[in-house]
């Protein structure tokens, strides 16, 4: 197993979490707005749909869990990055789709995490490792409605340069709520656990995320609002808070 | 406020939009005295670089006073009545690029680093007003700008010296600079600098700060070209001469030890392989147009330099490898890594080794944004390097 790369357990793709059938509704549109434009998107964006389109007929669309993992190097030690995951309160400063995580004991957290319509999703998770600077896992109480677990390893880069952040996110779709979490938390598992990485690197070298949600803008019509759907930039929030960690050196 | 506003190919509109505000803690808010077109704007203006956004407030090249300063900003870095210009790269100055001084490669400033990773593998800085695979930042044609990690980029400008002194230290003068540094000409060599735009003059210039023994500048713009020989340089017109054999000539069959392309993506030129390669961009089948990467590449001397600050897309074809490797070239390219430039530059405008304002053709209200894009694209009416002034009515223009 390669340690660098974000990777999907068994031989399915990030796409079966979609189902197939959603996926070639989104080619058959990527394709049609990438023609429609005529401009120069176009092309990239009816080539991804052709791509898109082939990758989903190939595969059979049963779902099975994703075990995504994503590696950054951050310019801080690895106190200071265990600090600031191991208090849980912090993840949803990083967390795409996490709303919050309460912190309601030592071991024990609740998380509310972005459901369809703003309607949020709820469950328990518990800490089953914790190695001080190195390690903390964390897995969903058993009888929360939705399965998952995650670790995160903190580890210094030989030379002095920075920690390696690894973090590793499994979701088991099952049960009820299953379809909803596994369409809105694991369509793009590899995605949404690179984006969580990359914006706690954020967090710790720059005290802030970086976003643009919220400037100002001319009129976007229907073209600019589908391109801002597509660059998925509406995920990118702001941090009002800076990071305590954050040490000014420049 | 004002802004000017990308709403498609060839289409930049003014608009009334909302007043910018403060979204991050290292923000700060820039009322905006003084505003650019850059020759990197015009190939947004063609629609030739992906991801842009109907709605795009455009610009990269601003100066003006902080209006306004996020609770992350500690007073002794910025505060409120500071008179600034603000590099076009956005560097937050904490992660390891920032850290190696590759300020233009910040980790940490695209907050769409992922759609640059797809192309790139890894994603450079977020830039202002460009394309949102660089962040997507809203620009500085407007009345107000914000500015992310403004305790690092901004930088202070005394009162005194007048706004067209300095606000190029936004972006081409110091883009011009590295364009010559990266040359890596040692003194008395000869460099041959492809494209005699606002960048391109400056390269000239910076050529002969850092001790070129002769510069020899490329177009075909006759005003552009007598710029450059105000500068010192010889010029070659290429709708006259052949380049390459001129350049032969002119250095003895030693080729230029470092040729510079200040010229990018939307070349022009003459021939079979120029015509096949606009009728690719046209196509949409590429976006660039790289005739003077592979003339430099032919042009260079033996173990030369080729330095690349012109703007590239994506791929380019026909790319002359076997000369590059065999001819043992060095090539050296990137965005300008602003905040390396922006104090000595500022230093050498203050002792008057130079005085920037020498390449403004046009200062116009923003209102004549729109038409400005053209007559700067067009290169009519004489037009180098267009200022524009977010204040200033239409009226009174």
């Amino acid at each position: 197993m390669n340690p660098y790369n974000s990777q999907i357990s068994g031989d399915k793709g990030p796409q079966d979490f979609l189902g197939s059938k959603g996926i070639l509704i989104g080619a058959a549109a990527l394709l049609a707005y990438g023609i429609t434009r005529r401009s120069k998107t176009s092309l990239a964006l009816a080539t991804a749909g052709g791509l898109l389109a082939a990758t989903s007929l190939r595969s059979n669309g049963n779902s099975q869990a994703a075990h995504t993992r994503a590696t950054f190097l951050v310019n801080t030690s690895p106190e200071k990055a265990y600090a600031l995951w191991r208090d849980f309160s912090n993840l949803a400063r990083f967390m795409r789709h996490v709303k919050s995580v309460e912190v309601l004991d030592d071991t024990h957290s609740e998380w509310v995490v972005r459901g369809p319509m703003d309607k949020e999703i709820r469950w328990y998770a518990e800490i089953t490792e914790d190695v001080k600077n190195e390690r903390i896992s964390w897995r969903s109480r058993p009888d929360s409605l939705v399965q998952t677990s995650g670790s995160v390893e903190f580890r210094p880069h030989r030379a002095g340069r920075g920690t390696y952040v690894s973090a590793t996110v499994r979701y088991t779709p099952g049960g009820t709520l299953s379809k909803t979490i596994a369409t809105l938390l694991g369509k793009h598992p590899q995605f949404m656990v690179r984006e969580d990485v990359r914006r706690f690197k954020a967090l710790l070298e720059a005290g802030e995320t970086p976003t643009t949600i919220g400037q100002s803008h001319g009129p976007r019509g229907v073209h600019g609002s589908v391109e801002q759907v597509l660059f998925r930039e509406t995920g990118n929030l702001a941090d009002p808070q800076a990071a305590q960690a954050y040490s000014k050196t420049a | 406020m004002k802004a000017v506003c990308w709403m498609g190919k060839e289409n930049m509109q003014v608009h009334n939009v909302p007043d910018p505000t403060i979204l991050n803690p290292r923000d700060a808010i820039i009322r905006i005295t003084s505003t650019c077109i850059c020759g990197s704007d015009l190939h947004l203006y063609d629609g030739y670089v992906p991801t842009m956004e109907q709605g795009d407030i455009m610009g990269h090249e601003f100066m003006g006073e902080v209006v306004e300063v996020g609770p992350g900003i500690s007073r002794d870095k910025l505060k409120v009545g500071d008179r600034v210009v603000v590099p076009f790269t956005i560097a937050c100055g904490n992660c390891p690029s920032c850290q190696d001084k590759l300020w233009s490669c910040c980790d940490n400033s695209n907050p769409n680093a992922w759609i640059a990773e797809k192309m790139m593998g890894y994603s450079p800085s977020g830039l202002f007003g460009y394309t949102h695979m660089l962040g997507g930042y809203a620009g500085g044609q407007a009345q107000y700008a914000r500015v992310p990690f403004a305790d690092i980029g901004p930088i202070k400008i005394p009162e005194g010296i007048p706004d067209e002194k300095v606000v190029f230290l936004s972006d081409i003068f110091p883009t011009g600079y590295m364009g010559a540094e990266n040359c890596n000409i040692r003194p008395g060599d000869t460099v041959a600098v492809w494209g005699c735009g606002p960048v391109g003059q400056f390269a000239i210039r910076s050529c002969f700060m850092l001790g070129a023994g002769r510069v020899i500048a490329i177009d075909r713009v006759p005003e552009r070209l007598a710029m450059a020989r105000a500068a010192g340089a010889e010029t070659l017109n290429f709708d006259e001469v052949d380049i390459l054999e001129a350049l032969r000539e002119m250095t003895g069959n030693q080729g230029p030890d470092a040729c510079m392309d200040v010229v990018g993506m939307e070349a022009s030129g003459h021939g079979i392989v120029y015509a096949m390669d606009r009728a690719k961009q046209m196509m949409r089948a590429s976006m660039d147009r790289p005739i003077v990467v592979r003339q430099a590449i032919i042009a260079c001397k033996k173990g030369g330099t080729v330095s690349v600050p012109g703007v590239y897309a994506s791929f380019i074809d026909n790319v002359p490898m076997g000369a590059y490797v065999n001819k043992g070239l060095t090539m050296k390219t990137g965005q300008t890594h602003m905040m390396r430039y922006m104090q000595p530059l500022l230093e050498r405008i203050q002792r008057g080794d130079i005085d920037p304002s020498f390449v403004i053709s046009h200062v116009l209200p923003i209102d004549q944004a729109p038409q400005a894009y053209k007559t700067f694209r067009d290169k009519q009416e004489h037009c180098t390097k267009v200022v524009l002034k977010p204040w200033d009515s239409a009226a009174a223009a």
